[in-house]
């Protein structure tokens, strides 16, 4: 048997790989026109202080936005994102007071406040995917589910309140910056960032994802345990969310119910501007991570030049209709 | 007389109130390939699932070299070299050749990025092609998605990897669907070959012509029974079309 008699030659190959190329230099060239655009309207848009409040935002949602990817990636969808950053936020918040005022030296309290906020985000993962996997659910119905859960345990929580009462060293470890915008967290995330792209282009987990998303028939027939795959691909998703939560604390020193609130928006947002297909098993993650690059950039500069930001959800809202439209006019055909 | 290669024994199978499969019992013998037919709810893809692992029978026995065996998941019987070929999805479309190939026995890189489950891809697209080749398909690119081919080129790639990697029983369900005579034809030789190489293989085909050429015996199923089983020879079309249909 042969296949020798391929109607696409070789050079369509290089082709292939010239558009996957093209589509990183595409984004770079709208995150640029941007930048262009809003700094043309004003000028305090393309400065220091700008760049490392758009770092901060940036932050939280690219942290999503990369557990998005697998979920995506692997067919699914995680809505719970936005309310476990809130939730694990103040879950953070409270474990933290409460060991401030129990006088444990700030080291460990903020390391005890980190690890609820991991596991809370562990749990609401961990819940999605058996929801999904063994339950059977689909992952739509099975995170909004865990988002509704997650946001009305915030508000049980803390009453509805924000919680403050961190130690001074929080602020500090969220807000100095060096060079003027590199602060512990961002560079935190940027590690993370480098991680989640290695580990989706080049390892068997990453492998395994897109296989998922691709035919997960196919995965399970290649002997794959596709249902415990996913609970770790929820997981993950979870504990990103709860790490974007625990950036957020440390940045404002508090944890608010309601902050996150719309995460999963901004999140799928910058997923799918990046080129991730909802059908599964096609994007790379560096598209998501200029997703979110382009996303909260649009976001700040809507700011910087007077736009209200009740317009800021509809603006992300149509960023989202016009890539998706724009990958299904571009996305091949997929066989039987 | 040795025991057959792959055996199940007076195996039942009920879904709920529907009986899916009655007392069947069904060999298969190293360097043979045996036919499988039957109508739509002959009990033909419950067989497979049973075969493969993916369905365990209410009762009954599952004997691999005369050794009684149980298959909680198709990664069970894949450990033991029965490799199965579904029907139009043995494939993940998405990703490359070689990938597929691969797909659930990843070759790792060595040292610590091997640890953390970083894959040798160089390696891999080296061996895939290679066992490709082996089996008898030449792949102009093992980095290319396999979305990119036709429909035909898939189904050897599936194929491929599936013989490539078997080393006891091969189950190729309906592996000439859709596709073109040439192709089927070319389908048909890899099975020779598969069978040539001591494997025992297991050809589900409503296609009665291919049942012909390439089957040493044939299994019949009806109504979750088996209504027939034996050398191809013996059948003519008429014949073998009344044992599947059950009419005079």
């Amino acid at each position: 048997m042969s296949l020798e008699s391929s109607p696409v030659d070789d050079s369509a190959a290089r082709r292939v790989t010239a558009v996957l190329l093209r589509q990183d230099v595409i984004l770079l060239g709208i995150f640029a026109a941007m930048v262009a655009f809003f700094s043309a309207i004003n000028p305090r848009y393309f400065s220091l202080p700008s760049a490392a409040n758009i770092l901060q935002d940036f932050s939280p949602v690219v942290l999503m936005a990369i557990g998005q990817t697998f979920v995506i990636a692997s067919r699914g969808i995680d809505l719970s994102v936005g309310s476990v950053l809130g939730l694990a936020g103040v879950t953070m918040a409270l474990v933290i007071r409460t060991c401030n005022e129990a006088g444990l030296e700030p080291g460990l309290t903020i390391s005890l406040g980190l690890l609820a906020a991991i596991a809370v985000g562990l749990v609401v993962g961990l819940v999605n995917g058996l929801l999904i996997t063994y339950a059977g659910l689909v992952p739509f119905i099975a995170t909004l589910a865990t988002m509704g859960a997650a946001a009305g345990l915030s508000l049980v929580m803390t009453g509805g309140v924000q919680i403050a009462g961190a130690p001074r060293a929080v602020i500090m470890i969220g807000n100095t910056a060096y060079f003027g915008w590199l602060t512990v967290p961002v560079m935190v995330v940027f590690v993370i960032i480098a991680l989640a792209c290695a580990f989706m282009a080049w390892s068997r987990f990453g492998r395994w994802t897109y296989a998922i998303g691709s035919n997960s028939f196919a995965a399970r027939g290649a002997g794959i345990d596709v249902n415990r795959h996913l609970v770790k691909v929820y997981a993950l998703s979870g504990v990103l969310a709860a790490l974007a939560g625990a950036f957020v604390y440390f940045r404002l020193g508090s944890g608010s119910p309601l902050s996150g609130r719309g995460g999963e928006l901004n999140a799928i947002a910058a997923a799918v501007i990046g080129g991730i297909s909802l059908h599964g098993g096609v994007g790379k993650m560096s598209g998501a991570v200029l997703g979110a690059l382009i996303t909260t950039a649009v976001l700040s500069g809507l700011i910087l030049v007077g736009v209200q930001p009740n317009w800021q959800q509809i603006v992300v809202a149509f960023l989202i209709a016009i890539a998706v439209g724009v990958q299904g006019i571009g996305a091949p055909r997929r066989g039987g | 007389m040795t025991a057959p290669l792959y055996e199940v024994r007076n195996v039942g199978k009920r879904y709920g109130s529907v009986v899916a499969l009655q007392d069947v019992s069904f060999t298969l013998n190293a360097g043979e390939v045996v036919g499988l037919v039957g109508d739509n709810g002959a009990g033909k893809s419950t067989l497979v699932k049973i075969l493969s692992g993916a369905h365990e029978p209410d009762t009954g026995d599952i004997l691999l070299d005369g050794t009684r065996r149980n298959w909680h998941s198709p990664h069970d019987a894949l450990q033991a070299g029965i490799e199965t070929l579904y029907q139009d999805s043995g494939i993940a479309p998405d990703l490359t050749v070689a990938a597929n190939v691969f797909l659930g026995r990843e070759i790792l890189k060595k040292g610590w990025l091997g640890r953390f489950g970083f894959l040798d891809e160089k390696k891999m697209r080296e061996d895939a092609r290679r066992e490709l080749e082996r089996v008898g398909i030449a792949v102009p690119s093992a980095t290319r998605a396999v979305a990119k081919l036709s429909g035909g080129q898939r189904q050897a790639v599936a194929i491929g990897r599936a013989v490539a990697w078997a080393n006891k029983v091969i189950i190729l369900d309906e592996p000439t669907n859709h596709l073109g005579a040439r192709q089927a034809g070319e389908v048909l030789q890899v099975i020779r070959q598969a069978r040539d190489k001591g494997l025992g293989v297991v050809f589900i085909s409503h296609t009665l012509p291919h049942v012909f050429e390439v089957t040493d015996r044939t299994v019949v199923l009806r109504l979750g029974k088996v209504v027939a089983d034996r050398s191809t020879d013996s059948f003519t079309h008429d014949s073998l079309l009344k044992a599947i249909t059950g009419l005079k």
